[in-house]
């Protein structure tokens, strides 16, 4: 981790003074708030983005889904003032909302409100988050959204994110990330108003809290946010110690069963590096090449889907990714821990065995060769380019400033443009000999039949597909037919099934 | 030659400035319209915003246009053919050059046209960008092959929301309200005939020269360029394009003379679903019909209206309630939507939902509310305006319907408008029980 420039705030301190402290290399009271400020002169709208350095990875075991269900309360119940049928009815004419994003160590409560209505919308929120209502009335339904999340949504109304949970599962077992940040339904069903109550008590402090603000607010009112916050606690959640995530020996297939015309499928392990890393840039040129997100520069998109026509598409990450807005990262999903992954979206059942065999076919090619010059050179431009699109709005350039102090770079989007200029192919390729492997990875399998699928994994059976197309290319052909008997080593006992039914009753991948 | 067809003065930062103000304009920016010989319109919105540039091709024809049987979810497929390059510019070549502009790009489809994007930055890649997107809409190429192999994509894109109930209910809704109109079938189509797709070449033809043509396409261009040096480019590149004359006629959707409604056993547990739609009428700037409806689709049913606090939050029987009145060419559906957390419920709230209906008709909304309503529309879409790509991707839409950013105005300029005897009136002629679809969707019981 490198070193951070935050700023913090005392009590009623002006901006100007914490700044310069930081500038002298002043140390960070650990129990204080810090803030993120990205003033824009002229600007009608201005956002908020409260960040809570606590996250699903902070429940206590045996109350999976309590961080989630506390924080759900502050951004969609009442504050001890007013209900939230008060708050919806103030929001209205304002077009202004609170809503929450959350992950495994953090929380952000986000907001943009035009200027005409910020001090409106900021006394309501202030009370939403420093005051909270904890109505039984909101804990109740609030509570029962999170039980229908878990025990009927996610497993049968979304197939592609009960993949990607899969594979958290599979990467996290006995791990503080193990569970989905909404609990399961056995740890939901037992949580209570008083839980929340001290769940916020213990962590809703100002050592834990970045207040971010940009936009066209007034030259006084960052220190009065501050103040407000001020009054919370001294003091922090220390950061969690995490044990290292599981690495797979050999494949490991976890396979859910439903009924289902088309198989989901994810599949990663875990990787040693965080954007913090100098190492990430060039790992960040692999894996866009390799599998950038909805984008046509991505390898297995335009080997799966443009050639074959398999899905709808097929990506792959270097870290933890939340799409934002339109196909761009959202910001603030920061982690300690990262993994790799890959993205299959669904496909037809009788394709799925050949669609793995490719896909991890793919992965030991890039590992063996890594990547061309000429592919290094255009991915590396295309990154320079189209990293320039991410921070458009006020908030998403809040949210990247806070990134950034996170990882500790002055500006994350700036260093990559800084350092990807200076790499060189062999970086790139060094990195993924480092970081990246295809023999021990984690796969997790959502479709019909997981016996029949079991059985042709073990047994390594030829897995040919047909085309609708009779003409199919010449190279495409010859491929399939290594690809279709590419020998992938899975062993019967790993190669767990389960019944999608059943996951997220309890923790951890079900025992058929 | 071009002729310049409307241009509106206003200063690019009037956004900050206060919208408590009656006059404020809720589009403000400076645009310019012209027209190419060949019928090609560009709207050009030149920003202050420094390097982005938000280029937009707008086709006038989305899944409306699939009047033929067996043709549903054509107007999307094409949507993926237009990606496959040309002679000039190969699908590798076009490929590689988005990578290499480190572009956002993409398209998609709705009911009454396609979309298509580059997002990019740096002014002086302009040039490239409207030679490379006027080559592909004038000179798309491909053979019969590639369309049997994107024809599986498209099933691929059917799987990837297999496994979501709300796309069954909608699919379900429009099946059972529409009877003649192609708003029957939604973008994707139906299975049966996305599974038909590879033997659609020749319709592909057929379909390009119908309705990629220059008189039926705006270009919609925002962002940090000079006006005259686009067209310059537009007029150099594009010029070149052949008009298709082609008039569509959509079938006339007869009147519903009796409630319908339908079922949907979904297969696993699921939350019910319940969905009431009535035919409502076409977007317009001009009539007060739409514009009045919005407005109580609003007051009856927002989160802060009476009914959503009282069965989503003081009752709880519902994850969720809203209003959808979709803004379409031709009359299309004004829609409830509810998320339940019991199947028992299901009665109960649609009860619920038409007496709300009812009361719309009789009781008059009250004059603060609907002021309340004015001032949420117009900061939602000032919010929506407020990035180079916001404001394109915002126009896209209203650009389809009016071919002109002036709508926008003129549309909040009827919202203005609406008295409460309006949406009385709406209300009464519109939520008649002969006029309703109920669609319903229940989870299987069994794990």
């Amino acid at each position: 981790m490198r070193g951070s420039m935050k700023t913090y705030f005392t009590g009623v301190l002006l901006i100007g003074i914490p700044i310069l402290l930081a500038a002298c290399g002043a140390k960070i009271d650990p129990n204080k708030l810090t803030s993120e400020l990205l003033p824009l002169d002229g600007n009608p709208l201005v956002s908020f983005r409260v960040l809570v350095k606590v996250g699903s990875a902070n429940d206590p075991s045996g109350k999976e889904g309590l961080c989630r269900l506390t924080w759900s309360l502050l951004a969609g119940g009442g504050s001890k003032s007013i209900t939230i049928r008060q708050i919806t009815e103030k929001f209205y004419p304002m077009a202004a909302s609170l809503s929450l994003s959350m992950d495994k160590e953090l929380a952000v409560f986000e907001g943009t409100v035009h200027k005409d209505n910020l001090e409106g919308y900021y006394a309501i929120i202030k009370d939403m988050l420093l005051d909270p209502g904890f109505r039984p009335d909101d804990f109740n339904r609030i509570k029962t959204n999170q039980l229908n999340f878990v025990e009927k949504t996610l497993i049968n109304n979304m197939d592609e994110t009960f993949g990607k949970e899969i594979l958290n599962l599979m990467l996290y077992e006995d791990h503080p990330y193990g569970h989905h940040e909404a609990g399961t339904a056995e740890s939901v069903a037992g949580l209570t108003l008083d839980d929340v109550n001290a769940f916020y008590r213990e962590h809703f402090v100002q050592g834990n809290i970045v207040l971010g603000l940009a936009g066209g607010y007034p030259a006084d009112f960052a220190a009065k946010v501050a103040a407000d916050f001020g009054k919370l606690p001294q003091t922090f959640t220390p950061r969690l110690s995490l044990p290292p995530a599981h690495m797979p020996k050999g494949l490991e297939f976890v396979i859910a069963e439903k009924p289902t015309p088309a198989t989901a499928i994810s599949m990663g392990f875990p990787i040693a590096l965080t954007k913090a890393d100098e190492d990430f840039f060039a790992l960040w040129i692999a894996g866009s090449h390799f599998g950038e997100h909805r984008q046509h520069v991505s390898l297995l998109f335009q080997k799966i889907r443009e050639e074959r026509g398999q899905n709808y598409g097929d990506y792959a990450y270097i870290d933890h990714f939340i799409q934002g807005r339109d196909k761009f990262p959202a910001p603030n999903h920061v982690r300690q821990q990262q993994y790799f992954s890959i993205w299959i979206r669904p496909l037809a059942n009788s394709n799925r065995h050949f669609v793995i065999r490719q896909a991890l076919r793919e992965l030991k090619k890039l590992v063996d060769d890594g990547l061309s010059e000429e592919r290094f050179q255009l991915v590396r431009t295309y990154l320079l380019n189209y990293t320039k699109l991410y921070a458009q709005t006020i908030g998403e350039r809040l949210g990247w400033q806070m990134d950034s102090v996170y990882y500790g770079y002055p500006d994350f989007l700036a260093e990559a443009q800084n350092v990807l200029p200076k790499l060189t192919r062999a970086d790139v390729n060094r990195a993924i000999k480092k970081y990246l492997n295809f023999e021990n990875v984690c796969v997790a399998v959502i479709t019909q039949d997981a016996e029949g699928l079991r059985n042709d994994l073990v047994s390594n059976a030829p897995s040919p597909i047909k085309y609708a197309n009779p003409n199919m290319p010449r190279e495409v052909l010859d491929e399939d037919t290594v690809i279709q008997e590419y020998p992938l080593s899975v062993k019967a006992d790993k190669a767990r099934i389960a019944l999608a039914a059943e996951f997220f009753q309890k923790r951890g991948v079900p025992a058929k | 030659m071009a002729k310049i067809l409307a241009s509106a003065l206003s200063a690019v930062l009037l956004l900050a400035l206060p919208l408590k103000s009656q006059t404020t304009k809720v589009f403000p920016y400076d645009y310019r319209i012209e027209e190419l010989e060949n019928g090609l319109k560009v709207v050009s919105i030149p920003l202050s915003n420094p390097n982005i540039i938000s280029y937009y091709t707008i086709v006038r024809s989305g899944s409306r246009n699939e009047i033929e049987p067996g043709k549903s979810g054509f107007a999307h497929f094409f949507e993926h053919m237009m990606f496959k390059g040309t002679k000039q510019v190969p699908k590798t070549a076009y490929d590689e050059f988005l990578t290499r502009l480190g572009a956002g790009t993409n398209g998609y489809t709705t009911d009454d046209f396609t979309c298509y994007f580059v997002v990019f930055a740096g002014r002086e890649n302009l040039e490239k960008v409207v030679k490379t997107e006027a080559d592909r809409f004038i000179n798309l190429y491909y053979t019969e092959d590639v369309i049997k192999t994107e024809a599986s994509v498209i099933e691929g894109e059917y799987y990837s929301s297999v496994s979501n109930p709300d796309r069954r209910l909608v699919e379900l809704l429009r099946d059972t309200a529409f009877e003649k109109h192609s708003y029957k079938h939604t973008t994707l189509g139906f299975l049966k005939d996305i599974q038909d797709l590879p033997n659609q070449y020749d319709y592909s033809l057929l379909y390009k020269k119908r309705f990629y043509s220059p008189d039926n396409s705006i270009l919609l261009v925002a962002g940090d360029f000079d006006h005259a040096k686009l067209m310059a480019y537009v007029k150099k590149y594009y010029g070149s394009w052949e008009k298709s004359n082609y008039a569509l006629q959509t079938p006339v959707e007869p009147p519903q003379i009796q409630p319908k409604r339908s079922h949907y056993d979904w297969p696993t547990k699921t939350l019910p679903k319940l969905v009431i739609g009535f035919h409502g009428p076409a977007y317009s700037d001009e009539t007060i019909d739409k514009a009045a409806l919005d407005l109580l689709a609003e007051t009856s049913f927002s989160p802060s209206s009476p009914l959503y606090q009282r069965l989503v939050i003081q009752e709880q029987k519902c994850f969720s309630l809203g209003a959808s009145f979709g803004d379409t060419r031709d009359p299309y559906l004004l829609m409830f939507n509810a998320d339940l957390k019991n199947d028992d419920d299901l009665s109960y709230v649609e009860s619920e939902i038409l007496k709300e209906l009812e009361k719309a008709k009789n009781e008059p909304a009250p004059a603060q509310k609907l002021a309340e309503i004015k001032s949420n529309m117009k900061y939602s879409m000032a919010n929506a305006l407020g990035t180079t790509d916001g404001i394109a991707g915002t126009l896209a839409f209203y650009i389809n319907l009016a071919a002109d950013p002036a709508t926008l105005n003129k549309l909040f300029n009827l919202y203005e408008k609406v008295t409460p005897r309006d949406i009385q009136d709406a209300a009464k002629k519109y939520f008649k029980a002969a006029n309703s679809t109920v669609v319903t969707l229940t989870g299987g019981k069994e794990k």
